[in-house]
């Protein structure tokens, strides 16, 4: 009898491991974050909001976290420079106004008067230098986003100035898209706090955090915005999207984002539960190895273009919480191109194949997708059954998604399926994908025309003359197939009747400082 | 006292493998951890540093060796998510999981001690079928699923108790009930049900047993014989049952307390599993290995103590 023990030993053990196999790090992918530009709410009943999130945070220092569960926490706990609107347009934040110099190499940033930290100390200039340094000098997760800054300096203790190597018009978008660029608190990093108790200058403070459970944050009546009406937020972590559900209709929170896309047309009937459901900017895409036989011919890549159902797709991985999109950014963004060469056509895929002199049966076909976003295996799918009706034979290797990334980052894979996020300025997810010298450009995508035109759009401090750069961008890559857009997901989130000031973002961010409950 | 010494040491010898299971699984994880955390966004510099402050650049034998050289102080490492120390970390968890293990077993074994016995004792009636098929129907349904069904009948149907959460003994009894309760049956019903079917076939060969029926032709009554005779010598082989159920239990309630956001040391491991963390990966494995020789260590002792056959043939057990 006894001789066995071992074996049940190794047993649980497996059990415990076999789950490390088979799921992935999926939440640690950066996110944006938010918008809101909601007037005042006239309530004043209090009381502490219950929010169920799905996952618990991994490290609440801002500046080290990539997962968005913390995010959703950190969004309420601290502030930026500046930070996006509804419509992802940058306001005034911890900096009241701002100027660029003549050759738009220094910008000055005037900080609001009076702010103080969760702790009661003075908010100064000092504070944001110490952030923008930290983050650039230790090669913070965000530190990408400072590659064009030479220096940040105090010029008094309520100015900023930062001078950088190039005209930046993007800057605004790269130190306040999200919360990971956050003003942190040196003495909270110094002390070794920061990471389960941040000290922040925003709407709440955190007060309690119970491992495992949940996270308790109180208003802070000094917040520069004025005084949230809610006494606190309380962030619980359920990770069962049924249990969470059923917790909001049973009232024990009063909202959640943990929503399964097939639940979401049963929940929109569902008197218990209010729906709030906006277009993302979020994209999902397919992208050919270009350094792969036959991808390196364009008319091969279209050819897949025409030959994909976008709208069978997102039907069948989103149960149709999502839009199709033939470029990056969806209408309701001001970056948005009106682009639609591939609609569905697969006669016209035959027809550019024969065009190609490319037989569809030697079409070397593995679409490579990650468990870790069921949505890329379940599309694939129906890709792979798409292609097979224009005679390509398709193949699907499902990978752990750190698996993925190697194989992307060696370039081992024909086409493979991806979602970017958190998407604000178009030099960022354009540049780093498509330019040929761009960091994430797996593909082998090389286009001089496109590589100027990045160049250039890096630059441009007009506005009307940047986005024009953009709309040739987005339309040259889409003629050139360098990547196949499918879609932009929806933001799906759920609260009871009644919840107040609040309003779900296309970017993610969970704002609850004008939040007021039933 | 040499039966006692030798199962300790067999057990430290199998503790020493489980560090170098444990370990060895996770280097064999596919995905680095880092890679992993950074996104798709991937800049070489940022990964480099991040590798380097998470000591993950070191051989692994080297990583071991300083792992299992800490563990022996207690020093766990520290988790490269939260930065936390992993043994803070897992001790705050263990309340919560152990109050679930202990509500699982404690519903166990009231369901099939009663049900076990009853169930033999009338063999072949109405109400030994009913127990034979529910017990089967225990067995075989999946943890999580069961879970579910209590959350949509109980909290979204019934509205009677919370669908998730912990509330601690300590602060409030009351409230602790309600919310360990659904866990708690999800928890129990398997381990209930593969007991009770242990008990009845266990009590069925008791009862046929020669002693048995010496003590029925003595005229002793039935109550007593079953008691006296049948339930002592039917216990033996239950407790290792009972053992294995246990350490099965701390192996189930991490499906359990995920359905149920139940803040224990299950939930901590798929956490750690999902992020790759793994310095707070093999704590909790390490830590779950030690509950598990321990139980079965003090299983073997009991067992010894109810049959002194054992420990006379002790040495290879």
């Amino acid at each position: 009898m006894t001789s066995a023990r071992p074996f049940r030993l190794a047993t649980a053990a497996a059990v415990a491991l076999s789950l490390a196999a088979c799921s992935g790090g999926g939440e640690a992918v950066d996110m944006g974050d938010g918008a809101g530009d909601a007037s005042g709410s006239s309530s004043t009943q209090g009381g502490t909001l219950v929010a169920a999130i799905a996952g618990e945070p991994d490290n609440l220092d801002p500046h080290v976290t990539t997962a968005y569960f913390s995010f959703q926490v950190l969004e309420n706990v601290y502030d930026t420079l500046v930070e996006p609107d509804v419509n992802l347009e940058m306001q005034p934040a911890l900096a009241e106004s701002w100027e660029t110099s003549e050759d738009q190499l220094t910008w000055t940033f005037t900080l609001r008067d009076g702010v103080t930290w969760h702790d009661g100390s003075d908010f100064t200039a000092d504070d944001v230098v110490y952030s923008y340094t930290r983050i650039m000098e230790e090669q913070l997760s965000p530190s990408w986003r400072f590659s064009s800054v030479e220096s940040v300096t105090a010029v008094d203790e309520q100015t900023v100035e930062i001078a950088v190597s190039e005209p930046s018009p993007n800057l605004l978008a790269n130190i306040g898209g999200y919360k990971g660029v956050a003003i942190v608190q040196r003495a909270n990093v110094e002390a070794g706090d920061i990471n389960t108790r941040p000290v922040g200058t925003g709407p709440f403070e955190l007060t309690d955090y119970t491992p495992g459970s949940s996270i308790t944050l109180t208003a802070n009546p000094n917040w520069y915005g004025g005084a949230p009406a809610v006494d606190g937020v309380e962030f619980r972590f359920i990770s069962e999207p049924t249990t969470a559900v059923a917790a909001l209709r049973s009232g024990e929170v009063h909202w959640t984002d943990n929503v399964p896309p097939q639940q979401v047309a049963a929940l929109a009937e569902d008197s218990d539960v209010e729906l709030g459901q906006v277009g993302s900017n979020d994209y999902w895409y397919l992208a050919l190895n270009q350094q792969h036989e036959p991808f390196d011919q364009v008319e091969v890549r279209q050819a897949i273009a025409y030959a994909i159902d976008r709208e069978g797709i997102t039907e069948a991985t989103m149960f149709g919480n999502a839009t199709v999109n033939q470029t990056a950014i969806p209408e309701a963004s001001s970056w948005y191109t009106d682009y639609s060469t591939y609609d569905f056509d697969p006669d016209q895929a035959v027809s550019l194949l024969e065009q190609a002199g490319v037989d569809p049966a030697d079409i070397p076909m593995n679409i490579m997708v990650s468990s870790d976003y069921p949505e890329t295996v379940q599309a694939a799918q129906i890709i792979a059954s798409q292609l097979g009706d224009i005679g390509i034979e398709a193949e699907i290797t499902t990978l752990d998604f750190g698996a993925w990334l190697d194989e992307q980052g060696q370039g081992n894979f024909d086409m493979l399926m991806m979602g970017w996020l958190g998407n604000i300025d178009p030099d960022d997810f354009y540049y780093s994908q498509h330019h040929s010298e761009g960091a994430n450009n797996y593909q082998g995508y090389s286009n001089p025309e496109v590589d100027e035109l990045l160049d250039q759009g890096r630059v441009e401090t007009d506005e009307a003359a940047r986005k024009a750069i953009y709309d040739q961008v987005s339309t040259q890559i889409a003629d050139d197939a360098s990547y196949i857009y499918l879609y932009n997901p929806d933001v799906v989130q759920a609260w009871v009747p009644g919840l107040e000031g609040y309003e779900a973002m296309p970017n993610r961010a969970i704002r609850f400082r004008e939040a007021s409950l039933p | 006292m040499r039966y006692v010494l030798n199962r300790v040491l067999q057990s430290v010898v199998v503790l020493f493998g489980v560090t170098v299971v444990v370990f060895l699984i996770v280097q064999l994880v596919p995905g680095d951890p880092i890679r992993i955390g950074m996104g798709t966004r991937f800049d070489p510099e940022v990964y480099e540093a991040l590798r380097r402050a998470s000591g993950l650049d070191r051989p692994p034998l080297e990583q071991y060796l300083s792992y299992v050289g800490r563990a022996l102080t207690g020093d766990l490492g520290v988790s490269f998510r939260s930065g936390q120390p992993v043994s803070h970390l897992i001790v705050a968890r263990l309340p919560a999981t152990v109050s679930l293990a202990v509500v699982g077993i404690v519903i166990a074994l009231l369901v099939s001690f009663p049900l076990g016995i009853l169930s033999a004792v009338r063999n072949g009636s109405v109400l030994d079928s009913v127990v034979r098929a529910a017990s089967q129907l225990g067995v075989s349904l999946p943890n999580f699923w069961l879970g579910m069904l209590l959350i949509l009948l109980f909290s979204s149907t019934l509205g009677w108790l919370p669908p998730s959460g912990y509330t601690p003994l300590t602060e409030d009894p009351v409230e602790w009930l309600r919310r360990v309760i659904m866990p708690g049956i999800t928890v129990g019903v398997v381990a209930g049900s593969i007991l009770t079917r242990y008990v009845r076939s266990s009590v069925l060969e008791t009862l046929s047993m020669d002693h048995v029926r010496t003590a029925r032709s003595k005229g002793l009554p039935g109550r007593i014989i079953l008691l006296r005779h049948v339930v002592r010598n039917a216990l033996v082989p239950v407790i290792t049952v009972t053992g294995t159920q246990i350490a099965a239990i701390l192996g189930g309630v991490i499906v359990v307390e995920v359905v149920f956001a139940w803040p224990g040391l299950g939930l901590l491991v798929y956490d750690a599993v999902r992020a790759r963390d793994f310095p707070l990966l093999q704590g909790a494995v390490l830590l779950i290995a030690v509950v598990f020789l321990i139980v079965n260590l003090l299983v073997d002792l009991l067992y010894a103590k109810v049959d002194p056959r054992i420990e006379l043939g002790g040495g290879d057990g």
